[in-house]
C-alpha cells in the first residue's frame, strides 16, 4: 500500500516522461515498501540464517498469527460461500420453475424471441460422470441440448466430452436424438433434420428423412462430438506431418504461417471425413440450404459445472469465444458435475445476448 | 446528489489519512501472509483489460488510464510475490492493438520503453528480489528503441531466479502456437551431427536390416506375398506398436486434409513420396530426430512460457468473458478462469483475494478427497500440509 504523498511523487514523474526523478531518488521513494530481503527466501547464504536467528521469536509469531488468520478467513469465506451457495440453489429451483420448456418448441422459441443475437455455433462442455449408466444420462443431456439448441435455432451445436466415449456410439446417439425431437415435435416431418459427426468420422444422417420430399420444416441441427483428442493431440499429429515434410525437404519451417495451421486444424473440426456414400455427398452438395461446412468458432461456451474450466478443449478456435459457466464464479457444489438443466442453457443465451437476467444472479 | 460527492470526497480523505493507510497496510500484510499459509497458485495470467473504459468513465485521457493500468499492476504483483506466487503473465499488448489509434499505441510503446528502461536503472534492487523479467511475443514488431529497452531489461535479469514476470507484449496465442509448431519442426529438420548415430543405434537395439532380412526370408518361406514396403516403413522407428498406429493415423489426417488440398500443399502424395525415400538405407542420408517422438509436452516446452510451471489461473477483469488469444494452449485441463467485473484501474487485493480464497478451497478439497473434484494430481505444497487440517470445518 502506497501512501498518497510517494504515489503523487510518481505519477508527476510519470507526467514528465520520467525526467523528473532520478534512478536513486526512486529508489528512495521505494525503499519503505521493498521487504526486508532476509524474509525472502533465497540460497541460503551465512547472512541469510544470521538474520533469522536474530528475530526468531519475532518470526515465529508472526507466522503463528498468520496461521491463525488463514483459518479464520477460511472459515469466514466458508460462511459466505455456503450462503452463496443456498441463495443460488433456491434461485436456480424458482428459475427452474418458472422458465421450463414443457417439451414444446414454440416455448423455447418465446423464450429467445426478445433477444438481440443467438450464437450461430454454441459449444457445450459436458463429462462423463462415474456412475454405471453414465453414457445414457449423457446421451439423454446431449439429446436435450439438441432439441434445445434446435428450437431455439442455433443451426450448430458441439459437444466436447474428454474421454472421446461418445465417438463411438455415433449411431445410437443419433437415434436418442431423433427419439428425443420426437418428444418435442411430434410428427417426423416437423423435425429438423439433424446431422451428426465427429473429426474423422463420416457424417451420419438418416438418408429417408433426407430425402423426404414433404417436409414441413428446413430447420437443420449439426452436431459435432469433441474429445480431448481433437485438441492438443491435433497440433501434434500436424507438427509430426510437418516436420517429416521438412525433413524429406518438402517444406522450409518458414512456410508455416498462421493461415496454414488455421486452415489445416480448421478443416479437421469443420468438414466430415467423407460423406457416408457417394450418393449421399452428391445430395449435399445439390440441395442448397445444406451447408456442410460449420462455422468453425464457437460464438459461445458453456460449462456446466461448478466452475470455469476448459478441461482440455480443443485450445484453437476459442479465442474470441464467450464463455459462460453456470455454476457461477463463486458458487457451486462439492460435487464438479452439475445436471445439465434448461435454465442454464437459456442462461447462457441470456448472457451472450447482453441482456439482463430476469430473476436474481 | 451533492450527499454522495461529500461523502465520497470525505472517504477519500480519510482513507487517505496516515493512520488509516496505515491499518489498511497491515491488514493487507496480514491477509497477504494468511494467504501463504495454504496452498498457493504457481503461475497466474492477468488480462488487463479495461484501462480505456475506466478513463472514459472518469473523463480522463486514455493514456492516463493506462497509466492507473500500470499503478494497479504493480499492486497486484506485490500481491502476487509477497503470497508465494512463482510465475505472473500479463497481457499487455496484442498484436491486434496495432490496430487501435497511432497516438495510443504510440503512447503504450513510450510507456513500456520508460518503464523497462526505469527498470533497468534499478537492476541492483531486482537482483536482490531475484525478480525475472521476460517479454513474450513478436519482438520483431517492435520499434528498435523500445526494442533495446526491452532487450537491456530482459538480460539484466536474465540470471535471476525463483520469480518471473512474463510480460506479453506484441503477443497473440495463435501466433505462439504457430511458432511453437515452426520451432518444433525446424529443430526436428536438424540432421543429427555424425556421431550421433551411435546413440540413435544404442536406442533401437535391433538392427533394421537384419529384420527386414529376417522379414524377407519369412515371407519367402511362407510364399506370402505380402507388400514388403509396409513392414519395412514399420520397422523404420524403434516401437514398431506406435509407428503402426501413428502412421494409421496420418493416413487418416491426411485424407481429411485432401479435401483443399489445392489451398494448402499436397500432402498426401508428397509425404509418400517422402515415406518412399525414407525406404532406401538410410546411411549415407543425413539422420534425423524421429518425428514420432513429438509430443504435447514437446510442443508445450516450444511455447514461450515453456519452462514455467502450469497455469493455475487466469484472471481477466472488466466482465468480457473471452479469452481474446491469450494463453489459449496454456489454459489446459486444470487452469481456472475467473471473469471478473472490475476495470483493471481499480483491481486490488479486495477483488483479488476471493479469488485466490476460492482456489484455495478448492485445490483443498481436492486434496482430501481426490474423487469429487476432477483429477487434481496435486503438486506438494509444502507450507498446506500442516494448515490443511485446520480448515476442516468448513
Amino acid at each position: 500500500m502506497v501512501s498518497n504523498h510517494d504515489r503523487e511523487l510518481i505519477r508527476n514523474d510519470i507526467h514528465s516522461r520520467g525526467a523528473k526523478l532520478s534512478a536513486a531518488e526512486r529508489e528512495n521513494i521505494l525503499r519503505p515498501y521493498l521487504p526486508d530481503p532476509s524474509d525472502l527466501r533465497r540460497r541460503p547464504s551465512q547472512r541469510h540464517k544470521k538474520a533469522h536467528r536474530r528475530t526468531p521469536v519475532r518470526t515465529f509469531v508472526k507466522a503463528q498469527i498468520h496461521r491463525v488468520a488463514y483459518t479464520f478467513v477460511h472459515i469466514f469465506f466458508g460462511i459466505i460461500y455456503r450462503l452463496m451457495q443456498s441463495y443460488h440453489a433456491v434461485v436456480d429451483r424458482i428459475c427452474a420453475i418458472i422458465y421450463y420448456h414443457h417439451r414444446t418448441p414454440e416455448l423455447i422459441r418465446k423464450d429467445v424471441k426478445g433477444l438481440k443475437r443467438l450464437p450461430e455455433h454454441l459449444s457445450v462442455i459436458l463429462s462423463l460422470r462415474k456412475e454405471e449408466d453414465a453414457l445414457t444420462v449423457l446421451m439423454d443431456e446431449i439429446a436435450e441440448l439438441a432439441a434445445w439448441s434446435a428450437s431455439a435455432g442455433i443451426p450448430v451445436l458441439s459437444v466436447y466430452e474428454k474421454t472421446g466415449a461418445l465417438k463411438s456410439c455415433i449411431p445410437v446417439l443419433h437415434r436418442v436424438i431423433m427419439n428425443k425431437m420426437c418428444f418435442y415435435y411430434g410428427s417426423p416431418t416437423e423435425q429438423p433434420m439433424l446431422r451428426l459427426f465427429a473429426p474423422h468420422h463420416p457424417v451420419f444422417e438418416q438418408p429417408q428423412q433426407a430425402f423426404s420430399r414433404n417436409r414441413s420444416s428446413d430447420a437443420f441441427l449439426t452436431v459435432l462430438l469433441l474429445s480431448a483428442t481433437d485438441g492438443r493431440e491435433t497440433f501434434v499429429d500436424l507438427t509430426k506431418t510437418l516436420a517429416e515434410m521438412s525433413q524429406g525437404g518438402k517444406l522450409a519451417p518458414q512456410d508455416i504461417t498462421m493461415e496454414l495451421v488455421d486452415a489445416e486444424i480448421s478443416e479437421i473440426t469443420t468438414q466430415p471425413t467423407r460423406p457416408l456414400s457417394p450418393t449421399m455427398g452428391e445430395h449435399n452438395r445439390t440441395s442448397g440450404p445444406l451447408r456442410l461446412v460449420a462455422k468453425p468458432e464457437p460464438d459461445l461456451l458453456l460449462v456446466f459445472g461448478s466452475f470455469l474450466r476448459l478441461d482440455g478443449y480443443p485450445p484453437w478456435h476459442i479465442r474470441l469465444t464467450e464463455m459462460f459457466c453456470t455454476g457461477g464464479r463463486s458458487c457451486g457444489t462439492n460435487t464438479s458435475e452439475e445436471a445439465v438443466e434448461y435454465h442454464g442453457f437459456l442462461r447462457g443465451l441470456w448472457h451472450y445476448a447482453g441482456a439482463q437476467m430476469r430473476f436474481g444472479r | 446528489m451533492s450527499t454522495s460527492i461529500h461523502l465520497s470526497r470525505f472517504r477519500k480523505w480519510l482513507l487517505a489519512s496516515p493512520p488509516m493507510e496505515f491499518v489498511i497496510a497491515q491488514l493487507r500484510e496480514l491477509l497477504v501472509g494468511a494467504i501463504r499459509q495454504g496452498p498457493v497458485p504457481q503461475h497466474i495470467a492477468f488480462v488487463m483489460d479495461g484501462n480505456r473504459r475506466f478513463a472514459r468513465s472518469h473523463g480522463i485521457e486514455t493514456v492516463e488510464g493506462h497509466n492507473m493500468g500500470f499503478e494497479a499492476l504493480a499492486r497486484i504483483l506485490e500481491v502476487c510475490y509477497k503470497s508465494g506466487v512463482k510465475v505472473v503473465t500479463i497481457y499487455a499488448f496484442s498484436i491486434e492493438n496495432f490496430k487501435r489509434s497511432k497516438f495510443e499505441v504510440d503512447a503504450l510503446m513510450e510507456m513500456a520503453r520508460v518503464k523497462l528502461s526505469q527498470m533497468a536503472q534499478h537492476g541492483e534492487i531486482l537482483d536482490r528480489y531475484g525478480a525475472k523479467v521476460r517479454v513474450l511475443g513478436r519482438l520483431d514488431m517492435l520499434k528498435p528503441d523500445v526494442l533495446a529497452a526491452v532487450n537491456r531489461a530482459v538480460e539484466m535479469t536474465s540470471g535471476n531466479g525463483e520469480r518471473i514476470l512474463n510480460i506479453c507484449f506484441p503477443y497473440t496465442s495463435r501466433d505462439e502456437i504457430t511458432g511453437a509448431i515452426r520451432d518444433t519442426v525446424s529443430a526436428y529438420s536438424q540432421p543429427l551431427p555424425a556421431d550421433r548415430p551411435s546413440v540413435a543405434s544404442q536406442r533401437t537395439p535391433f538392427s533394421e536390416t537384419h529384420i527386414t532380412q529376417n522379414i524377407r526370408a519369412q515371407a519367402q518361406h511362407t510364399k506370402a506375398d505380402d507388400p514388403p514396403s509396409d513392414i519395412e516403413t514399420a520397422s523404420e522407428s524403434s516401437g514398431e506398436d506406435g509407428s503402426l498406429k501413428t502412421h494409421h493415423s496420418n493416413q487418416v489426417y491426411e485424407s481429411g486434409s485432401s479435401f483443399s488440398s489445392s489451398s494448402t500443399l499436397h500432402l498426401g502424395g508428397q509425404t509418400d513420396a517422402a515415406n518412399g525415400r525414407e525406404n532406401s538405407p538410410r546411411k549415407e542420408r543425413a539422420v534425423y530426430m524421429s518425428p514420432e517422438t513429438i509430443t504435447r509436452q514437446t510442443l508445450t516446452e516450444h511455447m514461450f512460457t515453456g519452462d514455467n510451471p502450469p497455469l493455475d489461473l487466469l484472471v481477466r477483469t472488466s466482465g468480457v468473458e473471452r479469452l481474446s488469444d491469450f494463453m489459449l494452449w496454456q489454459c489446459h485441463e486444470e487452469t481456472e478462469i475467473v471473469f471478473l467485473d472490475v476495470l483493471w484501474p481499480d483491481f486490488d487485493l479486495w477483488h483479488f483475494l476471493p479469488v485466490l480464497l476460492g482456489w484455495q478451497r478448492r485445490i483443498s478439497k481436492a486434496k482430501k478427497n481426490p474423487d469429487a473434484e476432477g483429477d487434481f494430481d496435486g503438486e506438494s505444497y509444502e507450507p498446506a500440509e500442516d494448515s490443511n487440517g485446520k480448515i476442516k470445518g468448513l
